[in-house]
């Protein structure tokens, strides 16, 4: 109590404050929720530090004047009221003096908030407008991805692998909202054959506003998993917006996955859905799974695709015939598909595998959902090692139903069975912890309450043969 | 939460060495574990103690200033009070800050440290630490003594003599004539230094009195090794009390004309005179040593006899010299206290550097539960007789 009283005045804490708002991405209410939990200020950065950009070192210096401001003003007002040139100077100064650090991480939002509604919310507002034609216009085919977890993986394997017979543009990174969408749209040279257009949920309405926005021509569906519960409240009303999608294209082409128990329960017949078994007649056989990626052949009729990927997980195979059928479908041959299919690499922090020392690391820190949680641990078990390690801090967002949900993940984990699980001591933890227990977990568990230092020193925590799965990320602004 | 207490730098050549070895390979990963509290207890190179959290950043060695440091801190008292107890002055009204110390993990290379003197303080104190014994350090820090021990087992080493430094003045015809016993080349070494400090390598008789010289500069025994032909170099990392446990025989990656002093191990980050390898002394060697199946497990069986003969407990290593055309296997030297714990080898060997750190303070623990189970009183009348 009494050291984090003092955190509110040590030289860090304008830092630290601005620390949250970037964590936060500037997000007033999130940031405000964060601050209010807060009991110590000088330790809320575990996983990174400031990245000091232009605009938190302006706002850092915003806040150092106002909050210096503030206490020279106090102090000016306790001396006026010792020298008795001003009533009740030394109480209003005492009270300027012990607020400022409040009072200005307050109010500190009020410059950022005032440039969101003047500056930023007019300029998006008009870059959407002018790229609604641009949509409407286009004779690109224009395919949209939607679903809780996968779809930025989607979106680039279809990138990849359509590329190797058509000229594709993608929405960029894990940029998936109206604003980006536009700013992409805005870059289109004109002379594009396919748009992949990446949806990203967030709240009731979402999925329906982008697909009037952005008119696709074919919808994928990667699957429905808890996510954003704190907004949808439940996994049905997360499920509905996504199928909007679906609703929305009406009679033109909709691919589901069918390995997601959520999306299953509203596959329409009209809808083609695709798994590790195949898609629309095609049939997958032989799949095979290393480290270093998968193998698999696809067939329909007197069609033979022999498929050789990067990716790793067997979770992947169901995809990849999604996008090889999605392809063939689009008029690339077979020798195409198959070079785009090899082009397929894994992405930055999912399901990403990196040597140290000698051990194996698996990146997945990117995953943020239950299914994805179960494909990591699927691949786990299937790959072999010396020595197993699962780390994980938990999933956020999930809302009211976070302690169910990570209950149900210490199962899987204790199903999988690793010689040792790392989490990082957090709220989600101890509903991990003892599901595990319960479930009869015999290996190591270590509770971690320095993920940074953890992760970055992974090469004194492994050895040679080791495999280590790490998944979910869990930023500081979440408790 | 158990407090460990590293004990680094000190009185020897190899000062620079062991704190590296200290921060980077002990106090890193022990914290790492989250199992202990870690206190830095370094010995500055004239000999005095500090204990300080401050001690822990390897920056502070490499800006310089540590001088300061060393210049404004309390220096450390030892305390023997129901075990081993750090006691320095808290700069504040006059009042003293105790530790209590559960284990000691020494990181000290090369004299007054690895040689056994600090174990002595730590048998004194009576506190589970680190390593092998007193005995055992004295004996495999002795180029000497460790081959007389060896020998002694039935295990061999190339042909060898060796003299006082003082008597190089005094009888240096005696001395060069028992040399002419042995084959050129020939390795001069100082018997009690590590990191290759002080060594030469001999090719012809016109080079030998500069190598005596040298050796005899940096101690008081020398020993001069007949050098072996066909040579393949291998060291092998063992941890252990009673059951040792080896890590994988390590080859130095050198040409038998080559040989590794300081500054090729240390400085030009892999073998010498070339660039390119990783830095420090694990860019130079492969892991495991190219060896067939039998002669590996040879050189293996002779390391693990080697660590028996000379009673080595907790962590050793064991440097062999095998004659590839006649297969056969030398005793070379031994080393109490491996630079970085070998924890490279280690890792390779399949096991982490927060693992290895952890196992060690599992043997020293188990050492000292087992010692402590030892009577050491005994009742007599002796004295009642005068």
């Amino acid at each position: 109590m009494l050291k984090g009283i003092v955190s509110l005045y040590s030289p860090s804490f304008a830092k630290s404050i601005i620390y949250m708002l970037q964590s936060t991405e500037y997000q007033v209410g999130q940031y405000l929720k964060w601050f209010w939990r807060t009991k110590d200020f000088s330790q809320v950065a575990h996983r990174r530090e400031l990245d000091k950009t232009r605009r938190a070192r302006l706002l850092l210096f915003l806040l150092g004047a106002g909050m210096g401001f503030q206490a020279g003003v106090g102090l000016a007002c306790i001396t006026l009221g010792m020298l008795g040139s001003m009533i009740g100077g030394v109480q209003l100064g005492f009270a300027l003096l012990i607020s400022y650090p409040v009072v200005w991480a307050h109010l500190i939002v009020v410059p950022l908030e005032l440039a969101r509604q003047l500056v930023v919310k007019p300029k998006e507002r008009q870059l959407i407008a002018r790229s609604r034609h641009i949509f409407g216009e286009t004779k690109a085919i224009k395919i949209a991805v939607a679903g809780s977890y996968g779809k930025t993986t989607m979106k680039e394997l279809l990138a990849t692998v359509l590329s190797a017979g058509k000229k594709v543009a993608a929405t960029p990174g894990n940029k998936n909202v109206s604003v980006s969408h536009a700013a992409f749209a805005a870059r289109l040279v004109g002379d594009e054959e396919v748009l992949i257009i990446e949806y990203g949920e967030g709240q009731p309405g979402d999925v329906r506003k982008y697909a009037e926005y952005t008119t696709p021509d074919i919808g994928v569906i990667t699957g429905v998993a808890p996510a954003h519960l704190d907004k949808y409240k439940t996994l049905e009303a997360a499920a509905k917006d996504i199928f909007d999608l679906a609703e929305y294209l009406q009679v033109k082409p909709v691919y589901v996955n069918a390995e997601s128990p959520a999306a299953k329960l509203l596959i329409k017949d009209r809808y083609q859905t695709y798994s590790v078994a195949g898609i629309d007649g095609w049939k997958v056989s032989d799949v095979k799974q290393t480290i270093h990626g998968l193998t698999f052949r696809m067939t329909k009729g007197k069609k033979v695709l022999k498929l050789k990927s990067g990716l790793l997980g067997r979770h992947l195979v169901g995809p990849l015939a999604c996008v090889a059928a999605l392809a063939d479908s689009l008029g690339l041959t077979p020798q195409q598909i198959e070079q785009g299919v090899s082009n397929t690499k894994p992405y930055e922090h999912r399901m990403a595998p990196y040597a140290i020392r000698g051990a194996w690391i698996i990146d997945d820190t990117y995953n943020g959902n239950l299914e994805g949680v179960r494909a990591g641990l699927s691949l786990l078990t299937e790959l072999d090692a010396k020595r197993k390690i699962y780390v994980t801090p938990g999933l956020v967002e999930q809302g009211a139903k976070s302690a169910e949900i990570h209950a149900e993940i210490g199962k899987l984990i204790a199903v999988a069975k690793p010689d040792k699980v790392v989490l990082m001591n957090n709220s989600a933890t101890k509903h991990i912890h003892t599901a595990l227990l319960q479930a009869g977990y015999a290996g190591d568990i270590q509770t971690e309450n320095d993920p940074l230092a953890f992760y970055t020193n992974l090469d004194q925590i492994v050895a040679n043969g080791d495999l280590v799965l790490m998944q979910n990320d869990w930023t500081d602004n979440y408790a | 939460m158990k407090t460990v207490a590293v004990i680094f730098g000190g009185r020897s050549t190899e000062h620079d060495i062991s704190i590296l070895t200290a921060i980077s390979s002990i106090i890193k990963p022990l914290e790492l574990t989250g199992e202990y509290q870690v206190e830095p207890v370094y010995i500055s190179k004239t000999g005095e103690w500090f204990w300080d959290e401050k001690l822990k950043d390897i920056q502070l060695y490499q800006s310089g200033d540590i001088e300061l440091f060393m210049q404004k801190a309390p220096k450390v008292h030892l305390l023997f009070e129901g075990g081993l107890v750090l006691v320095k002055s808290s700069q504040f009204a006059g009042r003293k800050m105790y530790r209590k110390i559960d284990v000691v993990f020494p990181a000290m290379h090369g004299t007054h440290g690895e040689d056994g003197e600090l174990m002595g303080i730590l048998e004194m104190a009576n506190v589970a630490y680190v390593g092998c014994g007193v005995a055992a350090s004295a004996i495999a820090m002795d180029k000497v003594l460790a081959k007389q021990v060896t020998m002694s087992s039935g295990i061999y080493s190339t042909p060898w003599i060796w003299f006082y430094a003082d008597d190089l003045a005094t009888k240096h015809k005696k001395i060069l004539e028992d040399i002419k016993q042995l084959k050129y080349p020939l390795f001069v070494k100082p018997a009690h230094l590590g990191s290759s400090i002080g060594i030469t390598r001999v090719e012809e008789p016109s080079q030998l009195m500069n190598a005596l010289e040298v050796a005899s500069h940096y101690d008081d025994k020398v020993i001069v090794e007949q050098g072996v032909q066909n040579l393949i170099e291998v060291t092998l990392p063992i941890i252990g009390n009673n059951e040792p446990k080896p890590a994988l025989l390590e080859q130095p990656l050198t040409k038998p004309e080559d040989f590794f002093d300081f500054e090729t191990k240390y400085m030009r980050g892999g073998k010498k005179g070339k660039s390119g390898g990783k830095s420090g002394a694990q860019g130079y060697s492969k892991i495991p040593a190219d060896l067939p199946h039998e002669l590996y497990k040879i050189a293996e069986k002779t390391a693990l006899d080697v660590y028996k003969a000379v009673h080595c407990e907790g962590i050793a290593r064991v440097d062999l010299l095998i004659d590839s055309k006649t297969q056969k296997v030398y005793f070379n030297e031994i080393n109490p206290l491996p630079g970085g714990l070998y924890a490279h080898n280690w890792q390779q060997a399949g096991m982490a550097p927060v693992q290895l750190v952890s196992e060690l303070i599992r043997y020293a623990e188990e050492r000292f539960s087992r010692a402590q189970s030892k009577n050491t009183a005994f009742t007599t009348n002796y004295l009642k007789q005068f």
